[in-house]
């Protein structure tokens, strides 16, 4: 009973914790644009995140080390800072643009300019991430975010014609306005949304904390198997609320505000309010696992102590890191930078960094003398390879498309 | 003489070379910032209409429809004054000023929509209406 009562617990936090503020911009951005004629990208990013959460969840389950340590142990301290380098600095990024995100949902609670809200923010990421246990943090924040379950609630209510939705899912669909190369640049925004390198690493490093093994491998698969594809279909009922409200009247997304407005449509203050306590949970969440991230990251490639579950005086390193790049969180946001314009950013230089983020880690998950008969079978290395040939398409195309485009304007 | 030095008096002289062309403003470049200038005050637009009529049926809070509507008139305002800073080609001269004109009357009337939002009043018809027609017509304007 207790094992499936973890299971469903793993399931809902991966439901609730899937979604950030890449996604939920990224996907709005599109239905309201393009309807669902991107879908399918996000079903391929789905399926992309499931096959490498599967691998760096079981290498931090049977080797009981953290990605970055093994990367640069396997692959040498060369290609270890390459990775260490692109995918910290997108997880930085990412860390801007989520809090950003908290202030700009707890804006439109408030009426309270964003810029004034940062530096509490700001405080309260850094005191939780100083004194919250990880079970907490993972646990609250995911189930929280659970609520953005109202975006599909509001798809019922909105009454769509089902059969026009469906049949725009085809990519021929898309809409005559826009061009192929836009549509190409959202299709590689949406899919670095989908695959952000930060969930694979806070993931994996997770399994380290929790001091996971090879029994618990199934819980982990269950975690990745149901959780993640069932937080695929939230982002999926945003681009379809999106698609919905927003494109018959050429509206296009550009503010979080705008984001849960189809929900308010659907079904007033209260799915409303719900939708927003699912930005707040959803960002916050987030910005916990790129802060952490962050701190995993640069502690791992340089050997010294982490993690939560270590005092922090023991690991005052991992701490500082942590601080420091609440700060330079804060610190951006305060010049004026718009974070919405922040995770347009992060989730196109996501998409850039995805090999050097994941190449490694296939490489890794084949190498019996850290997983000795839990390496990599046929089918994962044939998804393995497919998709990184796929994301080393995505990141060559994302700069000539941000520069023909003009960042998805024209 | 060195290829070094060379590459440097080309370099030299093609920059004195560009700085002494003034570039004749591109038709085409300007019809497309202005075709974005207007789809995305008209985008605002909407924007205001909706959060309007949706704060009347009490779909939304007050401070909600007024974070929304304040954004939209700072982007229409952006759209606007971004469209006013480029040189009009001489072609466009005409036209140039009755797309400032339109995007002029988007920044004014999403302002109005701001101020009814900040007073809690957002049944009036009036306002909805002209929200309508301005938003339609930036829609047509915009190709």
């Amino acid at each position: 009973m207790k094992r499936y009562l973890a299971v469903l617990l793993g399931v809902l936090t991966a439901i609730g914790g899937f979604v950030d503020i890449g996604d939920l911009v990224t996907n709005a951005q599109v239905g309201a644009r393009f309807g669902t004629s991107l879908v399918w990208v996000v079903l391929v990013g789905v399926v992309g995140i499931c096959v490498f959460a599967e691998m760096s969840g079981r290498i931090a389950a049977v080797s009981h080390r953290a990605t970055f340590d093994l990367v640069r142990e396997r692959l040498g301290p060369r290609m270890g800072f390459l990775n260490l380098v692109g995918s910290m600095l997108v997880t930085l990024l990412t860390f801007i643009a989520e809090i950003g995100g908290v202030a700009l949902a707890l804006q439109l609670v408030t009426s309270v300019h964003h810029l004034l809200v940062v530096p509490f923010v700001a405080v309260a990421v850094g005191i939780v991430l100083w004194r919250a246990r990880f079970s907490s943090i993972e646990n609250v924040l995911g189930l929280m975010g659970l609520a953005l379950i109202a975006f599909a609630v509001a798809l019922w209510q909105l009454g769509p014609d089902w059969g026009e939705l469906a049949a725009g899912l085809s990519p021929a669909e898309k809409p005559g306005a826009e061009s192929w190369a836009t549509y190409a640049f959202f299709g590689v925004a949406l899919f670095g949304a989908a695959m952000t390198p930060y969930e694979v690493f806070f993931f994996s490093s997770g399994g380290v904390e929790e001091r996971w093994t090879e029994k618990d491998i199934g819980v982990m698969r269950a975690n990745v198997f149901i959780g993640f594809p069932l937080g695929g279909v939230l982002s999926v009922a945003i681009a379809a609320c999106a698609a919905t409200v927003f494109l018959p009247t050429g509206i296009a997304v550009e503010t979080l505000g705008q984001v849960g407005l189809p929900v308010a449509v659907g079904l007033g203050k209260i799915g409303l309010a719900v939708v927003v306590l699912g930005f707040f949970a959803a960002t916050f969440g987030a910005a916990c696992e790129t802060g952490l991230s962050t701190g995993y990251s640069l502690a791992q490639y340089f050997g010294f102590p982490w993690g939560k579950y270590v005092r922090p005086r023991e690991a005052a390193g991992f701490h500082i890191i942590l601080l420091a790049a609440t700060v330079v969180a804060a610190g951006v946001l305060l010049t004026g930078v718009d974070p919405i314009m922040v995770t347009e950013i992060s989730v196109l230089f996501s998409a850039i960094a995805l090999p050097l983020t994941y190449f490694p880690i296939l490489v890794v998950a084949n190498d019996p003398d850290y997983l000795g008969e839990h390496v990599n079978g046929p089918v994962a290395n044939a998804l393995g390879v497919v998709y990184l040939v796929v994301i080393t398409v995505a990141a060559l195309a994302a700069i000539p498309l941000m520069i023909v485009t003009s960042m998805g304007q024209g | 003489m060195r290829p070094a030095v060379v590459a440097v008096l080309v370099a030299l002289t093609l920059l004195l070379t560009a700085c002494g062309v003034v570039a004749e403003p591109d038709a085409a470049a300007w019809d497309e910032r202005a075709a974005r200038a207007l789809s995305d005050a008209g985008s605002q637009v909407a924007t205001a209409r909706l959060a309007l009529e949706s704060a009347d049926e009490e779909r939304t809070w007050s401070a909600y429809a007024t974070v929304l509507v304040a954004q939209a008139e700072e982007a229409a305002g952006k759209a606007a004054e971004d469209l006013s800073r480029v040189q009009v080609p001489t072609a466009r001269a005409d036209d140039a000023a009755d797309v400032l004109d339109l995007l002029d009357q988007a920044v004014d009337l999403v302002g109005e929509a701001r101020a009814h939002s900040v007073d809690g009043e957002y049944d009036d018809q009036a306002l909805l209406d002209a929200l309508d027609r301005l938003a339609d017509e930036l829609r047509r304007a915009a190709p």
